[in-house]
């Protein structure tokens, strides 16, 4: 019946839990090396609703199109701290998301170790979604295509003698991204379905072994 | 409530989403369709607890596992006894679960007038909020900037009609009694820096009513009505605060006479000045709403403004006299140490056609040289001395002394003509090398008038143009065979 709503609710809510804290990690990076843009416009906050993009974060994941995006925050490496480097804290401001998500994912399989001799129910599930959601998340961020934070990680490191290809390439960043999207689904395979897999293990194994 | 307890509210909210949406998704998932003789089956050993009839499908909970699934069979005569007989408790109709029905209707119906609003407010901001436009920009003065009837010079008899305006509006009682009714306008007229708008501020600050104080150029805009709509919306603003005072400065900015200027007829200006004649009286009768204005230009104001119910009361703000100015030169000097030299009452003698902000100022000009002096000199107290008036008034005196000097041959020469002792002759050589001789019929800031006494025509000379002036008949510079001008002409045109 109503069941498709339910099961895509359950998704959506830790997905902009997590999204939150995603972007609040980018916010808060900056604001600790010294640009206040995102704090002033209000970002440096896990409130959700100062996150989230009505149709990315909301729309979109809740039609069941396995793909969204929230707000992106604004970063001004000009207004970092004279001690930081620009192209260094840029890359810190951007690799904070993914890290961020990744320290939450360690958190939710800790969590699903403490609740494994437990029956199983609502938590244990929550704890799950979240944790492959933010697997899922931050793997996919760190892909080196333009609009994600990956990109920005590259940009950074790379040498600079690759700048122009490297801007080239940047212009061509969402259709990319779409591409590398799309392309996979008509091949029949999935991008994410290593890391998925492998994720899906290391549940089943902590439980196991907490359970046990 | 805070960021962070709206933050933790929302997180909290988020998961309450959470639970219910994973109870209501599970609340199904265990059912699966089983066989019409399973059911049979399970019926005759007696396991059966439960049986929900939707139509011709059936919903089966098993009493002693739990266990719920559905099949599809008919529920005849046969099966109800055998049912009721077991004491199976069979129900009609579809399952029903308030909590998802207003979930499954409710979101998505929030979720699309949430992107409804959403796009909205983002067409909106691409033109910029239109409705801001035509909201009032008058601001109401705020506490610390307040000034009363002390803090002005001068200006008596302003002062005195205001003080009536400001009783009407503390006492209205009395007023109303003895039947005087309240003015609706009243105009500040008189020339720039006498102190009109200082004057609407001392009423706001006398008055204790809400003073509104708005600009009449910030009724000109650049979208046609919305100069009207503001007037309307400051005086709807006023009414409601009703005992109110508006005060609009500069209000010639609008309200010029109609129908000159380009485009003649009905532009943006027109119509600000149009609802603004129509708020003042007409139908939108906002009694208690009196509206102070100040111009320096009565004289090209639409007559409209002026007939009696709209600005019937004008107040002269003149230049002041000799003793206002001392008063208003004590006013300015109050906070400033002088010297026992000083002597206020030479000083507004000096500063005759001086304005309140002139002698603003020139003591302003003064405490500042003494600063000055005080610094080369080494002094640490500052105390201002007449030297220091006498050299701040120097470049104002040295503007006048050049006109002085033809003035004064020109204005005797003018008394004369008052006097019978006959025809004032001058004889005037212009800057490209005429003369012209004639009696001088009359003289003022700018131009001299002088008819040639042999076929009685005359002419107009711009002073500027005046190389020399010789006085022949007629006035004391005459008899001393005087000649004025040579210093001052070749200098005039920067002051013509």
């Amino acid at each position: 019946m109503e069941n498709w709503l339910f099961a895509r609710l359950t998704f959506l809510v830790p997905l902009l839990l997590s999204l939150s804290v995603h972007e609040w990690a980018h916010a808060w990076t900056a604001w600790k090396l010294g640009d206040d843009t995102a704090e002033r416009l209000g970002r440096l906050t896990l409130n959700p609703i100062a996150h989230m993009d009505p149709i990315g974060t909301l729309l979109l994941p809740l039609l069941g199109v396995p793909f969204g995006w929230a707000k992106p925050v604004p970063i001004n490496p000009t207004r970092f701290a004279p001690s930081v480097n620009m192209r260094a804290g840029m890359m810190l401001t951007a690799v904070a998301g993914p890290l961020s998500n990744l320290f939450l994912a360690a958190l939710c399989l800790a969590g699903v170790a403490l609740t494994a001799r437990l029956e199983a129910g609502a938590m244990s599930h929550f704890l799950e979604i979240a944790f492959l959601l933010n697997v899922i998340l931050a793997v996919f961020n760190l892909l080196p295509i333009p609009p994600l934070d990956g990109s920005r990680v590259a940009d950074s490191l790379m040498p600079r003698r690759f700048q122009p290809a490297w801007d080239g390439f940047a212009q061509l960043g969402p259709a990319a991204l779409i591409a590398v999207i799309v392309l996979p689904q008509f091949l029949g395979v999935s991008l994410l379905a290593w890391p998925v897999e492998q994720a899906m293990g290391l549940v089943g194994a902590v439980r196991e072994l907490a359970g046990s | 409530m805070g960021k962070k307890a709206k933050t933790i509210a929302i997180w909290v909210a988020l998961i309450l989403v959470f639970l219910v949406s994973f109870d209501l998704m599970n609340a199904d998932e265990d059912i699966y369709p089983e066989d019409f003789s399973v059911f049979l089956e399970h019926l005759e050993g007696g396991r059966v607890g439960e049986v929900r009839a939707n139509s011709n499908e059936l919903t089966v909970t098993l009493w002693d596992s739990g266990t719920r699934y559905t099949t599809l069979g008919v529920v005849d005569e046969e099966l109800t006894r055998k049912l009721s007989e077991q004491g199976v408790l069979l129900t009609w109709g579809e399952e029903s679960r308030p909590m998802a029905m207003l979930l499954s209707w409710g979101l998505p119906l929030v979720l699309l007038l949430g992107v409804f609003i959403y796009f909205l407010k983002k067409a909106q901001g691409g033109t910029g909020n239109i409705l801001a436009l035509r909201r009032t920009t008058a601001r109401t003065i705020s506490e610390s900037s307040k000034v009363t009837f002390a803090d002005i010079g001068g200006a008596a008899k302003a002062k005195d009609e205001l003080g009536d305006l400001i009783d009407y509006l503390k006492h209205s009682k009395r007023w109303v009694e003895a039947g005087v009714r309240l003015p609706r306008g009243v105009l500040l007229e008189g020339p720039p820096g006498c102190g009109k708008t200082l004057l609407a501020r001392a009423v706001a600050g006398e008055a204790g009513v809400p003073f509104f104080t708005v600009s009449a150029s910030e009724f000109v805009e650049m979208f046609v009505g919305i100069g009207a709509a503001r007037v309307r919306d400051t005086f709807e603003t006023a009414a409601k605060q009703a005992p109110a005072v508006i005060f609009i400065d500069e209000l010639d900015a609008v309200g010029r006479r109609r129908g000159t200027g380009i485009g003649a007829g009905h532009d943006e200006r027109e119509q600000t000045l149009n609802q603004l004649l129509v708020s003042l009286d007409g139908f939108e009768h906002h009694k208690d709403v009196v509206v102070l204005a100040a111009s320096n230009r009565v004289d090209v104001l639409d007559k409209a403004l002026l007939r009696a119910g709209r600005f019937d009361s004008r107040i002269q703000v003149p230049l002041p006299t000799r003793n206002e100015r001392r008063e208003t030169l004590e006013i300015h000097t109050r906070g400033r140490k002088l010297g026992d030299s000083v002597s206020l009452g030479s000083l507004a003698d000096k500063t005759d056609n001086y304005t309140g902000a002139d002698l603003e100022s020139l003591t302003n000009d003064a405490a500042r040289l003494a600063v000055r002096r005080a610094r080369t000199a080494g002094e640490q107290e500052i105390v201002i001395e007449m030297q220091d008036f006498n050299r701040a008034l120097e470049p104002a005196q040295a503007r006048t002394s050049r006109f002085t000097q033809l003035d004064s041959a020109i204005i005797e020469s003018a008394s004369q003509l008052a006097q019978p002792t006959g025809k004032a002759i001058v004889r005037l050589e212009l800057r490209e090398g005429t003369l012209v001789e004639g009696e001088l019929v009359w003289a003022d800031a700018t131009f001299i008038k002088v008819r040639n006494v042999a076929d009685a025509t005359e002419t107009i000379i711009p002073k500027y143009q005046v190389q020399k002036l010789e006085a022949l008949q007629g006035t004391e510079l005459a008899r001393a065979g005087d000649v004025v001008g040579d210093r001052w002409a070749n200098r005039m045109p920067d002051l013509a």
